[in-house]
C-alpha cells in the first residue's frame, strides 16, 4: 500500500461510500438470514474492504459515511442518537485494517477473512455498548442480540469481504479451480 | 393469418412514478404483433420507451393498461407463472457483461440453468449448446477465468449465459454497444444463425440502422412511446421523411442510393443490403462509363 | 426480504438522497457553512438532553423550522411514520421488561416482573420525543440544502483541522464523489436485479439456517456491483490524474460563501437553545 493521501484512496473511498449508502437505502444490504432482527446486514462490509485494501483512513471515511447516511435514514429510535449511528462505525475499517495488517504475513487469504469477521464484531459490539452506556437497552438484552445477530452477521461478512477482496487481488489465480459441470458425468 | 402471434402486445401504457410530480410517461399506447422465428428490431430516439417496452416482456414489468401476451401467457394475469414465462423469454440487457459474477466461464453460463433446478448433465448440454452457439469452444474455455477475457468474448459469455435457459424468443437491448467493429459483425452473424438456424424468435433494439439493416425481418419505430412507422426494412427506410422528422437517421446505403436518386440516377432506393446497394452503384458507374 | 418476482423493480428509482425542495426561504438562504454548525450543535443538545421540558422546547422548534422554512411538515411526518410500530415496540419492552436500565424514581406500579417507575416511563417518552425532533431537524436540513453546499460547508467546517494535518479537502472529495455515485450505483443495481432475475435468481432460497447459502444468493448481485463500482473507480482516477490532480496541493475554489449578519444571529440563537436545554435546571 502506497504511503499517503493518493487519488486512488480518495476515489475508492468515494465509490465503497457510494456503495454504502446504496446498501442502506434499499433491501440489498439486508440478507435473510436467522438473526434476531430477521436478517443479518452488510452495510459495514464496504468500510471493512475499504479499510484492508486502502488503510485505516479509507476504512474509517467509509464508517463515516455509512455512520451518517444510517443516522439520517434511521427508522429505529435508536440510531437516531448519532452517538450509536456515527461513533460506532468509525471504527469497523479500522479495526479490520488491523487485523489484516497483523495476519497478512501468516497467510492473506486467512488475513481477509479474520478482517471481515473483526469489522463486523466491532460494528455489533460498539453499537450495543453505546447503546447500553446512553439507556437504549438492558446490558442482558445486549448479550442477546451480540450472540443472535452479532454471529450470524460476522459470518456473513467474512463469506462476502472473502468474496470481493480475493477475487479484487487475484489471489485465487493459479488455483486451477474447474468449473462445476466440468469432469465426467 | 391464421397463426398465433408469439408475441402480441395491444395499447400498452406505462407511466413511471405515477401520481408524483416526476411523473413521466414512458409509453403511451404500444402494439407490436410478433410470429414465430421473426427477426424484429425496435427503433426510435432515446426516451422513446424502447427499454421500457422489452422489460414487459419477460415480465420484470407488469402492463399498467393495455395487455401483453406472450405465447398465450398473459402478463396482466396475477397467477401467471413467472418462472415459466422467464424461460420462454430471454432477455439481454445493455451492456451483458457487467452481470459476470462467477470466477469461471463455465460456472456463470450454468448458472440460469441451474437455478431451474435441472440435472447436471442437462446444464452441461445446455452450457455446451450454448456456448458453441456464441463461437466459444466448451472444451477450451469453460474452465477459464471470466476476468481475463476481451470486451467482445465477455459479451459472448453473457449472451450464452442467456441462451442456456433456451428460450423461445431472445430480447436483445443495444446487443452491439460498445464492441469493437470486429466483435460486433461476428455477434451480428451469431444473432442471425440463431434466428436462421434455431428458430429463435429476435427481438432486440437497436441504434444502429446498419446492423437493423442487416438483421431485422420487419421494423417497429417508436416515437415519444407510440407508434410511428412499421413494416419491413424497405417499407420504413422508404418514409425517410417521417424518420428524419423523428430524427431516426437510415442507413448509409439507404442515404447514399436515396441521393442518387434525387440527383437523377436510375436506382433502387430501398436496395438498402450492403451488397444491394453496391451492385446498384456498380451498375450506375458501368453505365456512366460507356 | 421479498422474493425477486417483478414487482419491485423500480424502488432504486425512487431512492431520494440529497432530495432539495426549493422554496427560497431564509433556511434556504443561509450560509451553508453555519447552517451545517448549527444543525450539529442542536442535534448533539438533543441527544444529550434528558427532560421533559427540553425535549418538549427542541420539539416546538424543530416544528418551527419547517414552518420558517415552508417545507411542507409532511416530509418529515413520512420520515416518522414507518418508525411509529418501532417506538411502540420499544416502549412496551422497556416498560415492562428492562426496568433493570431505568430503575431509579418512583415506583409505579410492581406486579410480578413488571416493575415501572418514573424513570422508566421518562426513558421512554424521551427516546421517542427525541427521534421525532431529530427526524424532523435533519429533514429540514437536508431538504434545504443542495448536496454540494452539504459538502462546501463541511468542508470550511473542518479546515481548522487541517493544522492537526487532517486532509480537510480530500475528505470532501470523498464526500462528493460518494454522493455523485449512489443514483449511479442505485441504476446500476436496478439493471443488475433485473438481469439476474431475467437469468432465475431468487433471493432467500435454501432453509433458514443456511447461512452461507443464503449469502450465496446475493452474489449475482452485489459482486457485480462492486466490480463495476471498481471500474468506475479506475477511471475516475485515471482521469483525475490526467487532469493534474495532486491530493494535497492548494486549490482555489469556485465558490465562496460569505455570512450575512442574519446567519450570525441563527447561530447565536442555536447556540443559547443547545444551553438551555443542555443546563437550564427544567422542573421536569
Amino acid at each position: 500500500m502506497e504511503k499517503g493521501l493518493t487519488t486512488r484512496k480518495i476515489v475508492t473511498a468515494g465509490v465503497l461510500g457510494a456503495i454504502a449508502i446504496l446498501l442502506g437505502v434499499t433491501r440489498l444490504g439486508f440478507i435473510p438470514v436467522p438473526t434476531a432482527a430477521g436478517n443479518a446486514t452488510i452495510m459495514h462490509v464496504p468500510a471493512i474492504i475499504g479499510g484492508v485494501m486502502q488503510g485505516p483512513f479509507v476504512g474509517l471515511v467509509i464508517g463515516l459515511i455509512f455512520g451518517v447516511s444510517s443516522f439520517l435514514d434511521a427508522t429505529i429510535p435508536l440510531f437516531k442518537d448519532p452517538l450509536v449511528a456515527i461513533v460506532p462505525r468509525l471504527f469497523i475499517g479500522v479495526t479490520a485494517y488491523l487485523a489484516y495488517r497483523s495476519l497478512k504475513g501468516v497467510n492473506e487469504i486467512t488475513a481477509i477473512g479474520v478482517a471481515g469477521f473483526i469489522g463486523a464484531i466491532t460494528n455489533t459490539l460498539l453499537v450495543l455498548l453505546i447503546a447500553v452506556i446512553r439507556g437504549y437497552i438492558a446490558p442482558g438484552v445486549a448479550v442477546t442480540i451480540a450472540l443472535t445477530n452479532g454471529i450470524p452477521e460476522a459470518i456473513v461478512s467474512v463469506i462476502i469481504t472473502l468474496a470481493i477482496v480475493v477475487a479484487w487481488k487475484k489471489l485465487d489465480h493459479g488455483t486451477n479451480k474447474k468449473s462445476k459441470i466440468s469432469g465426467e458425468l | 393469418m391464421t397463426e398465433q402471434p408469439i408475441l402480441e402486445v395491444k395499447h400498452l401504457q406505462h407511466i413511471y412514478m405515477k401520481g408524483t410530480p416526476l411523473e413521466h410517461h414512458a409509453l403511451s399506447g404500444v402494439s407490436l404483433k410478433i410470429n414465430k422465428g421473426e427477426c424484429i428490431a425496435v427503433i426510435g430516439h432515446t426516451g422513446s420507451g424502447k427499454s421500457t417496452l422489452i422489460q414487459h416482456v419477460n415480465g420484470l414489468m407488469r402492463p399498467q393498461s393495455g395487455e401483453v401476451v406472450v405465447d398465450g401467457m398473459n402478463l396482466s394475469d396475477p397467477k401467471l407463472d413467472i418462472r415459466l414465462l422467464r424461460r420462454k423469454v430471454g432477455l439481454v440487457f445493455q451492456n451483458p457483461e457487467d452481470q459476470i459474477f462467477e470466477k469461471i466461464i463455465g460456472d456463470d453460463i450454468a448458472y440460469g440453468p441451474f437455478k431451474m433446478g435441472l440435472p447436471i448433465k442437462e446444464v452441461r448440454d445446455r452450457v455446451k449448446w450454448a456456448m458453441e452457439v456464441v463461437g466459444l469452444s466448451f472444451d477450451e474455455m469453460k474452465d477459464r477465468a471470466t476476468y481475463a477475457l476481451s470486451g467482445g468474448q465477455k459479451r459472448k459469455v453473457a449472451l450464452a449465459g442467456v441462451l442456456a435457459l433456451r428460450p423461445d424468443i431472445l430480447v436483445l437491448d443495444e446487443p452491439t454497444a460498445g464492441l469493437d467493429p470486429r466483435s460486433r459483425n461476428e455477434l451480428l452473424e451469431k444473432l442471425k444463425t440463431l434466428n436462421e438456424q434455431e428458430k429463435i424468435t429476435i427481438i432486440f433494439v437497436s441504434h444502429n440502422m446498419e446492423e437493423v439493416a442487416y438483421l431485422a425481418g420487419r421494423i417497429y419505430v417508436l416515437a415519444d412511446g407510440r407508434n410511428l412507422v412499421e413494416g419491413t426494412p424497405e417499407e420504413v427506410f422508404g418514409e425517410a421523411d417521417t424518420l428524419k422528422k423523428h430524427h431516426i437517421g437510415a442507413p448509409d446505403t439507404v442515404e447514399i442510393l436515396g441521393q442518387l436518386k434525387a440527383k437523377g440516377f436510375a436506382v433502387r432506393p430501398n436496395a438498402y443490403q450492403l451488397e444491394e446497394a453496391a451492385k446498384e452503384i456498380i451498375a450506375v458507374l458501368r453505365q456512366d462509363g460507356r | 426480504m421479498k422474493k425477486i418476482a417483478g414487482f419491485e423493480f423500480e424502488l432504486t428509482r425512487n431512492i431520494t438522497i440529497g432530495q432539495y425542495v426549493p422554496t427560497g426561504s431564509i433556511i434556504h438562504r443561509m450560509d451553508p457553512r453555519i447552517k451545517l454548525a448549527s444543525f450539529t450543535l442542536l442535534v448533539i443538545s438533543m441527544a444529550v438532553c434528558a427532560t421533559y421540558g427540553g425535549n418538549l422546547l427542541a420539539l416546538v422548534l424543530s416544528c418551527l423550522l419547517f414552518y420558517v422554512s415552508r417545507i411542507p411538515i409532511s416530509y418529515g411526518l413520512s420520515g416518522v411514520k414507518p418508525a411509529i410500530p418501532f417506538i411502540l415496540i420499544l416502549a412496551i419492552l422497556q416498560l415492562l421488561f428492562y426496568s433493570e436500565v431505568a430503575s431509579g424514581g418512583k415506583v409505579l406500579l410492581n406486579y410480578g416482573f413488571i416493575h415501572i417507575t418514573t424513570d422508566s416511563i421518562r426513558l421512554v417518552v424521551v427516546s421517542a420525543l427525541r427521534f421525532v425532533e431529530i427526524i424532523f431537524l435533519s429533514s429540514v436540513l437536508t431538504l434545504s440544502t443542495s448536496t454540494t453546499q452539504i459538502t462546501h460547508g463541511i468542508e470550511s467546517l473542518l479546515r481548522p483541522l487541517r493544522t492537526v494535518k487532517f486532509p480537510v479537502h480530500e475528505f470532501a472529495l470523498i464526500i462528493t464523489i460518494a454522493l455523485r455515485f449512489v443514483p449511479t450505483f442505485a441504476l446500476e443495481m436496478e439493471k443488475m436485479m433485473k438481469a439476474q432475475a431475467s437469468r432465475g435468481a431468487e433471493f432467500g432460497t435454501g432453509a433458514w439456517w443456511r447461512i452461507v447459502q443464503r449469502t450465496k444468493d446475493v452474489f449475482p448481485i452485489i459482486i457485480p456491483l462492486f466490480n463495476v463500482a471498481m471500474s468506475r473507480a479506475e477511471d475516475l482516477v485515471l482521469a483525475m490524474e490526467s487532469r493534474c490532480y495532486v491530493p494535497g496541493s492548494q486549490r482555489s475554489v469556485s465558490k465562496k460563501y460569505k455570512a450575512y449578519r442574519t446567519d450570525y444571529a441563527a447561530l447565536i440563537f442555536c447556540i443559547v437553545f443547545a444551553i438551555v436545554l443542555l443546563a437550564f435546571p427544567f422542573p421536569y
